[in-house]
């Protein structure tokens, strides 16, 4: 479960997961090493020096000592695996216009992390229409101009756009309609909960006073009308002729599964964004994270001396996603490995793991895209939080000498 | 709501609030529940202004509080979230996932057997997997009674109620309860201990977000809301260590005047003997015997009290509005008030009420529930008095015609007026307000037993066989604006001043600053000057 939610853009947990599995190659590689002093038929150990001098030994700390192997000399080939990486990764992002498809197939590969299939699809559609019609030229995306409405239903695949508002709540006099079609709407500048997002959705101005009240202050909506839910009521507010926000309504049979819905609509909206923001998106699946090792081996040879180690460690850790994405769907991820990077060798290009075959695919080709400034974000947070945890155990140990004296 | 109930919203901010709530909503439940009985006065409280009508999706009628309260993790035990009026089974298991799913579960908490009765008697899960509610009560009257076969309710034992929930009788909407996730109630890591804490914790959108969803639900279906009545945990609760002293100081001293800036009126509620650094014994009642180390006593106690000083903006008729009691009593800034209490109003059989008063003499006759220190000798600058349950036989003196009336008091002619009489003596000039009425407190299980050994000798409560347990007792509470705060605050402030806040670092690293404290302390001084005695403009 824990890698599947590092291809979650919710950076925040990624990185920790990252960080660990990072961390867990470094210390295996040494652990190797030292494993085998342990106990009287253990491994001894002979050192031999450049110049031919011979030490005797099977003590870990000399032995660590002896080759070299120091936490800052770590953490100096994290940092040049990581400015490789993020060079690597401007190599292979992939800039285009974000067209509607684009985006449907990058909130796509957001959803179908989150809920079923089937309802997955239908909050792909809702995602990126209301995003493209919130979004003014050359403007940022505000995504507060979305607004989300949940409602208790007994199927949720009824969610869907609303090109207008929804407010959560009904008439405020008994006396009014009950449904209005080619309705004229006057908002009223008095700090009104929806009072923004009205005048987006319909047009029209919010006034202070009545003074100067012209056809031209109102906005116009196509139906507005109330429903009732039980004991809850809604006033719909549609049809509206060019809506610059918009409410995406989820209807869920109970509130566990209207809030998983809300969260993945979040998070699909968020991907979205980014992808518009980025101006770029790049390919999913474990693809990056297969070709972005094999680039780092291949470099390997040029980081000086020990810090090589770090560089390994670094792609070693970045296969863990290909990997568990495999094992999650069943299949041996070893095995599924080495077809992965077979075929990438082979055709150069950025080849994932289809998750109902086993097999290599090209994620680009099947429109399985991931945000570029989250993958960025990832190689930056990652290599800084491992970084920390491999030096504070040497400010630790500086400490207690320090006592010991 | 037809009729215009001025509806009020109740917040309950805390774990030992959550306690005072539990019997408090107890109570009004009990009240609903007697409203149909031919030996009861006719309504002279109206419970729309505490509770909202509704409607399941299936059609079901309901009628809960309307309430919002907030408590930590792992402090409602075996009560749903959500609570279980509007469930429905079937939906209630759909998710939205196809794949594989693992479950993981937390230890079941075993179910409060007290509460079974409760959840049987009350509600039916028909085949449907809905849940029914067989009787609502409600203050129209129209539903009937549990007949006689309806088993009587379990008493708790004590040692067995933990959280408030185990004896909350009470159905909640889905909307009220909102769960901290961040903090835990119990346990040795992760507590909410200080005032920075909570601060911070609604301030994150999240919570701001739960929080306003729910206002705008409750708030805007009402049609004249008159205020939100708030019960806050100043500080968490029993103190014994050093440590905790020092952080219910600061608790108490941050909540207080933070509380008092947004709010129209502030009263303390607590039976420990002082709000400042070295805690006092907590007050005793001479007709009640509790426990003061049980917040279930305690909390009971203090909900009576809260029962009868809110009466005067809950009344049917000519209600005096929340706005206009806290202007009454809050004049020239003095927006904190002392509550005080006499809890069970003594009454020996044959008495009236002029007897009864009488028999107090000049001190002021109840029970300080402030915690801001005894109110004979200080100054009382305004005041809202309530006395209810006392049988209206016994509100005048049934003196023989020709006999000389002893005092002022007996040559009254109403209850009304012989209570203003007697405030009006005992604080000449002050600004009184006083209500009667005939209904008394709901001391029925779960409310502790804390009558019965002591009551005065041959004094009967409430007219139920000598020997039975007590059902409902006469109350008298008060209000006050009282000239005793100026000393508190004071004290409060010089306790501060004492503090070296560099050792209580943890307290200030939860999101509270050092110019804070400064700026705590000014505070707190300019509000203990308001209630200076010699600069009122009473008189």
């Amino acid at each position: 479960m824990a890698a599947v939610k590092t291809l979650n853009p919710k950076a925040e947990v990624a990185r920790a997961q990252a960080a660990l599995a990072v961390n867990i190659s470094a210390a295996r590689g040494l652990q190797d090493v030292l494993r085998t002093n342990l106990g009287p038929k253990g491994t001894m150990k002979m050192l031999v020096s450049g110049a031919g001098d011979i030490k005797l030994t099977k003590d870990g700390n000399v032995l660590l000592h002896e080759m070299g192997l120091h936490p800052r000399i770590i953490t100096e080939g994290f940092e040049a695996a990581k400015e490789k990486a993020l060079q690597f990764l401007e190599e292979v992002k992939v800039s285009r216009e974000m067209d509607r498809e684009t985006l449907i197939d990058v909130a796509r590969t957001s959803l179908r992390t989150k809920v079923h299939a089937e309802l997955a699809d239908v909050l792909t559609e809702a995602v990126v229409d209301s995003i493209l019609a919130i979004k003014k030229q050359d403007e940022p995306i505000d995504l507060f101009m979305i607004e989300i409405m949940e409602m208790k239903h007994k199927s949720e695949t009824d969610t869907s756009l609303i090109r207008g508002l929804v407010l959560d709540h009904g008439a405020r006099h008994p006396d009014m309609k009950k449904r209005v079609e080619d309705a004229y709407i006057l908002t009223c500048n008095v700090s009104l909960e929806y009072e923004k997002t009205l005048t987006l959705a319909c047009g029209g101005v919010a006034l202070n006073s009545f003074d100067d009240l012209s056809p031209d202050c109102l906005g116009h909506a196509g139906l507005v009308y109330e429903y009732t839910l039980g004991e809850e009521k809604f006033t719909f507010i549609e049809k509206c002729n060019n809506p610059r926000s918009v409410t995406l309504l989820i209807k869920g049979p109970n509130k566990h599964t209207l809030t998983q819905i809300k969260d993945a609509v979040r998070d699909g909206l968020r991907a979205v964004k980014n992808a518009i923001d980025d101006g770029c998106v790049v390919p999913g699946a474990g693809a990056v994270e297969v070709a972005m090792a094999e680039a780092l081996i291949k470099h390997k040879p040029s980081v000086k001396g020990r810090a090589q180690l770090g560089v390994q460690a670094f792609a070693d850790a970045l296969l863990i996603i290909p990997k568990v994405l495999a094992q999650n769907s069943g299949f041996d991820l070893q095995e599924t490995l080495v077809k992965i990077q077979a075929e990438h060798s082979e055709s150069g290009q950025l080849v994932g793991v289809d998750l109902n075959t086993g097999e290599p695919m090209v994620a680009a080709e099947v429109g399985v895209w991931d945000n570029y400034c989250v993958k960025k974000q990832l190689l930056h947070s990652c290599t800084v939080i491992a970084t920390n945890i491999l030096l504070v155990d040497e400010i630790m140990r500086a400490g207690m000498s320090s006592l010991k004296g | 709501m037809a009729g215009g109930a001025r509806e009020v919203l109740t917040l309950q901010l805390g774990h030992f609030a959550g306690f005072v709530g539990a019997h408090w909503w107890n109570q009004q439940d009990a009240a609903l529940g007697r409203a149909t009985d031919s030996k009861e006065p006719p309504g002279e409280l109206c419970p729309d202004v505490l509770y909202r009508t509704g409607r399941t999706l299936h059609g079901q009628e309901t009628y809960t509080p309307r309430l919002i309260l907030m408590d930590l993790k792992g402090s409602l035990s075996s009560l749903k979230e959500e609570g279980g009026l509007y469930r429905d089974k079937q939906l209630d298991a759909a998710i939205a996932w196809q794949g594989k799913l693992t479950t993981h579960k937390e230890e079941l908490y075993p179910k409060n057997p007290y509460l079974q009765d409760f959840l049987s008697a009350e509600g039916v899960l028909s085949s449907d997997g809905v849940w029914r509610v067989k009787s609502i009560p409600n203050g129209k009257g129209s539903s009937p009674l549990p007949t006689a076969t309806t088993p009587k309710p379990l008493i708790p034992t004590e040692a067995s109620i933990r959280v408030w929930s185990d004896f909350l009788r009470v159905h909640l909407h889905p909307r009220s309860i909102c769960m901290i996730q961040k903090y835990n109630h119990d346990g040795e890591a992760g507590r909410l201990e200080a005032f920075g804490q909570g601060e911070s914790v609604l301030k994150e959108p999240k919570y701001q977000e739960e929080l306003e969803d729910r206002l705008h639900f409750y708030v805007e279906e009402c049609d004249y809301l008159q205020g939100f009545q708030i019960l806050c945990d100043l500080h968490d609760g029993f103190s014994g260590e050093a440590q905790r002293n020092i952080y219910r100081l600061l608790n108490t001293a941050f909540g207080l005047v933070h509380l008092t800036a947004h709010s129209s009126l502030v009263c303390p509620l607590s039976l420990g003997g002082s709000l400042g650094l070295r805690p006092e014994p907590p007050v005793s009642f001479p007709y009640l015997h509790y426990d003061a180390t049980l917040p279930f006593h305690c909390s009971a106690i203090l909900a009576t009290a809260l029962d009868t000083v809110t009466v005067p903006y809950r009344l049917c008729s000519s209600p005096v509005s929340m706005v206009h009691l806290a202007d009454m009593l809050s004049f020239c800034g003095k927006k904190v008030v002392t509550a005080g209490a006499i809890i069970p109003f003594p009454l020996a059989p044959g008495q009236s009420l002029p007897d009864s008063l009488m028999q107090f003499g000049g001190a002021t006759p109840w029970t300080p529930l402030s915690a801001c220190g005894e109110p004979s000798g200080t100054r009382c600058f305004a005041q809202s008095v309530v006395l209810r349950g006392i049988d209206r036989a016994c509100h005048t003196s049934q003196l023989t015609p020709g006999t000389p009336p002893p005092s002022a008091l007996h040559a009254c002619t109403t209850g009304e007026e012989i209570l203003a009489q007697y405030l009006q003596q005992q604080q000449p000039g002050v600004m009184s307000s006083s209500h009667l009425l005939l209904t008394p407190c709901r001391v029925a299980p779960p409310y502790p037993h804390l009558f019965s050994s002591c009551s005065p000798p041959g004094m009967v409560l409430d007219g139920s066989p000598k020997g039975a347990a007590v059902e409902s007792i006469p109350v008298f509470g008060a209000l006050c604006s009282s000239s005793s705060l100026h000393q508190t605050l004071e004290a409060l402030a010089r306790d501060l001043t004492k503090l070296d806040l560099r050792r209580w670092a943890s307290f200030m690293d939860a999101g509270v600053e050092h110019d804070d404290v400064a700026e705590l302390l000014q505070e707190l001084q300019s509000l203990a000057q308001c209630y200076q005695g010699g600069d009122s403009l009473v008189d």
